[in-house]
């Protein structure tokens, strides 16, 4: 390879967040940031990725021997933390290496959550924002162009990002297994809770346009109702005593008070079907002792998921997940491969046009000699013609072996 | 000719009733890009070979009992492709193109040697057409009403956590349920009706106390009666589908009670 390609980085297996939060860059700051590492000693191009979870550098460099010091200095410069302190944590990728990582940094292989989809978000908001510095031309554009669809390979042709990993979002993808669309759905909260506000949050962003709020105290329930007050949500609060009367209108049900007995037994769940025709019901009893009667699961439209049950899901997925792990990387390989075997057959190319160029001028030089030398013979033109397509046609039999050879090296793989 | 089509048919159907298992099954898409390309072949080898055979026999509606097999078939994979294209799902599939393929084995590998004794009129070819699309309807609801027993199972279990088998969420298979009964329903009535007006003017009075015209009205009624049901209450589930096996099992009955039928009779050629 003729560029050096190196990535320095720390991410949240390296360092703690004490040392990633010293390095992470704001949006804002981004532009100069990238600008600054551009007009560091050797960088041809760069590209700063930085979320909360990893800072990277991806860069082009002339100076090879001295790069990784270079780097440091820029960290050291612009962040003011000493290399010493970022030294330890540091991961360093060169070349096919560092090609590697950053495809999978893009296929979100290298995430805390393998899988989740954020990571490429962030790698093409970076890349913008690198483009219009002039930090990302021919090279680096290339390898982050063929990153994005690397990535987008991984998700199309395995199931990495298909299961939910969150209590969170696999509460929602429930719901979309019972009722498709969430569009127009009603959310009934019965008591206060981080997560079961979390979960109706999600609910909401996937198209639940109605909340209703129901706490034993008011006071609580209006203050919750207040946090769900949006454009597009009708937020209702129930009186706790009309909880019965009224919980029939809701499609999802999340529970999370700290009653010390059942809310909703197996009765109130037929009683609730009958009232809705049959239309499903789904609870999410996130309360600890439980708030719904597990017995409720057998009433027919009546789907009850505890905590447990939602963990339980979330850990089948990850695990799904790194199965999945192992197939994105098997496209991760062929594509790091493919990546060089073109980047190859284009470093060939100025040899192939540098050995036509010399071959063209010995034979100029030879024709001009020869022609000198037969002149007085008294050449004519038709003759004079033929021993110039003659040394054309002997310079490119020549070259032909010569050609293929070079061509055929450089598309052939790199060896380890 | 027309036998070689839909020997091809059949291949086809049978291809795509493998590739929508994991299609349908697996949510691998790449399958779904063989087995619905694969029903849409085999429904025009299909309808090729339906036309042929109708063209070569010199009549315009299915005579005996493997062409209106076929024809059933037919409406049935087009049923398929219907709901795919509503509703983007192709699990039913899993069930409806087995039953294609089997409906068209006989048909296409041992041609049949019996007639329908009637007149060779339109009006009879569109009381049959109708009456198969009811059928296909029917079908298909009841499909989609087991395919939510076996969705609704697997979500109270919880063992979709555990199990990679993708299926469409309830209200989507309920609503196919349903929407294929409401689309069946016109097509039975019409072809009741128009039935009962061909048999009046060529048969008489007669032909309303023929057993099968007296099932086919009471299959009617409990097709309707379905319908009001599945409505007012909002039936789903086990009892959705005892309702719907129910009157499968009255429409199999008015499909089998030619033997008692004076003018739906099919007699050796």
């Amino acid at each position: 390879m003729s560029q050096n390609l190196i990535l320095l980085g720390v991410n949240h297996t390296t360092a703690p967040i004490e040392v990633r939060e010293r390095l992470a860059i704001a949006p804002g700051r981004l532009a100069d940031a990238t600008r600054t590492l551009l007009h560091q000693p050797g960088v041809r191009e760069g590209l700063i990725l930085s979320t909360c979870n990893r800072v990277e550098l991806v860069t082009l460099q002339e100076r090879e021997p001295t790069a990784k010091a270079d780097l440091l200095r820029f960290l050291d410069e612009y962040f003011s933390v000493p290399a010493a302190t970022i030294q330890p944590h540091l991961y360093e990728f060169r070349e096919r290496e560092a090609v590697r990582h950053l495809f999978r940094v893009a296929s979100s292989l290298d995430s805390m959550v393998v899988g989740e989809p954020q990571i490429l978000g962030q790698v093409k908001e970076s890349y913008p924002v690198a483009r219009e510095v002039g930090a990302v031309a021919g090279t680096l554009d290339a390898l982050l162009q063929r990153a994005f669809t690397v990535a987008k390979r991984v998700r199309t042709e395995t199931q990495i990002g298909s299961n939910s990993v969150s209590i969170a979002s696999v509460a929602v993808d429930l719901a979309r297994k019972i009722f498709g669309s969430l569009q127009g759905k009603t959310v009934l909260l019965v008591g206060a809770g981080k997560m079961s506000e979390l979960a109706a949050r999600h609910l909401i962003q996937h198209g639940a346009t109605s909340i209703l709020v129901s706490n034993r105290t008011q006071a609580r329930a209006e203050k919750l109702a207040a946090e769900f007050l949006h454009a597009s949500v009708t937020t209702t609060v129930i009186p706790y005593e009309d909880l019965y009367e009224q919980a029939a209108r809701a499609d999802i049900v999340i529970t999370s008070t700290g009653a010390p007995q059942k809310l909703f037994s197996r009765s109130h769940g037929q009683h609730f079907l009958q009232r809705r025709r049959n239309r499903p019901m789904f609870f999410i009893d996130i309360a600890v002792p439980r708030d719904v009667d597990p017995g409720m699961n057998e009433v027919e439209g009546c789907f009850v998921y505890d905590i447990d049950d939602l963990q339980q899901v979330a850990q089948a997925n990850l695990a799904d997940r790194s199965r999945e792990a192992q197939s994105a990387e098997n496209i991760i390989t062929e594509e790091v491969a493919r990546y060089q075997q073109r980047l190859q057959s284009r470093d060939a190319v100025p040899a192939i046009l540098a050995l036509q160029q010399t071959a063209e001028q010995v034979r100029e030089a030879e024709l001009a000699r020869t022609l000198a030398k037969l002149a007085s013979t008294g050449l004519t033109p038709a003759q004079q013609t033929a021993i110039e397509a003659l040394t054309r046609s002997l310079t490119a039999k020549l070259l032909h072996p010569q050609l293929i050879a070079l061509r055929k090296s450089a598309a052939a793989p790199e060896e380890e | 000719m027309s036998l070689l089509w839909l020997r091809v048919a059949v291949l086809l159907y049978g291809i795509a009733s493998l590739a929508v298992l994991p299609a349908a099954l697996y949510d691998r898409p790449r399958w779904r890009h063989i087995a619905v390309p694969a029903t849409i072949a085999a429904i025009l080898f299909h309808f090729v070979s339906f036309a042929e055979m109708l063209n070569a026999a010199h009549h315009m509606l299915p005579v005996d009992t493997h062409e209106t097999q076929a024809l059933l078939a037919l409406l049935l994979a087009l049923a398929f492709l219907l709901v795919y294209w509503r509703y983007k799902t192709v699990s039913l599939g899993v069930f409806i193109l087995p039953v294609v393929v089997l409906l068209t084995l006989v048909p296409a590998f041992r041609p049949s040697h019996e007639t329908l004794q009637l007149a060779h009129s339109n009006w009879i070819f569109l009381h049959i057409a109708l009456l198969l699309a009811g059928y296909a309807c029917l079908i298909l609801s009841l499909l989609a009403s087991l395919l939510y027993l076996i969705q609704e199972r697997r979500l109270k279990s919880r063992s979709q956590a555990t199990s990679r088998i993708k299926l469409p969420p309830l209200e989507t298979i309920d609503q196919i349920a349903l929407n294929t009964l409401l689309i069946g329903l016109p097509c039975m009535t019409a072809g009741l009706l128009i039935g009962s007006a061909v048999a009046a003017v060529t048969v008489g009075p007669a032909f309303f106390l023929d057993p099968k015209v007296l099932l086919s009205f009471a299959m009617w009624i409990a097709y309707v009666g379905m319908i009001h049901i599945r409505r007012i209450s909002g039936l789903r589930g086990r009892r959705a589908v005892y309702l719907s096996t129910f009157v499968f099992f009255v429409v199999v009955t008015v499909w089998a009670a030619n033997s008692l039928s004076a003018v739906h009779r099919f007699s050796s050629l």
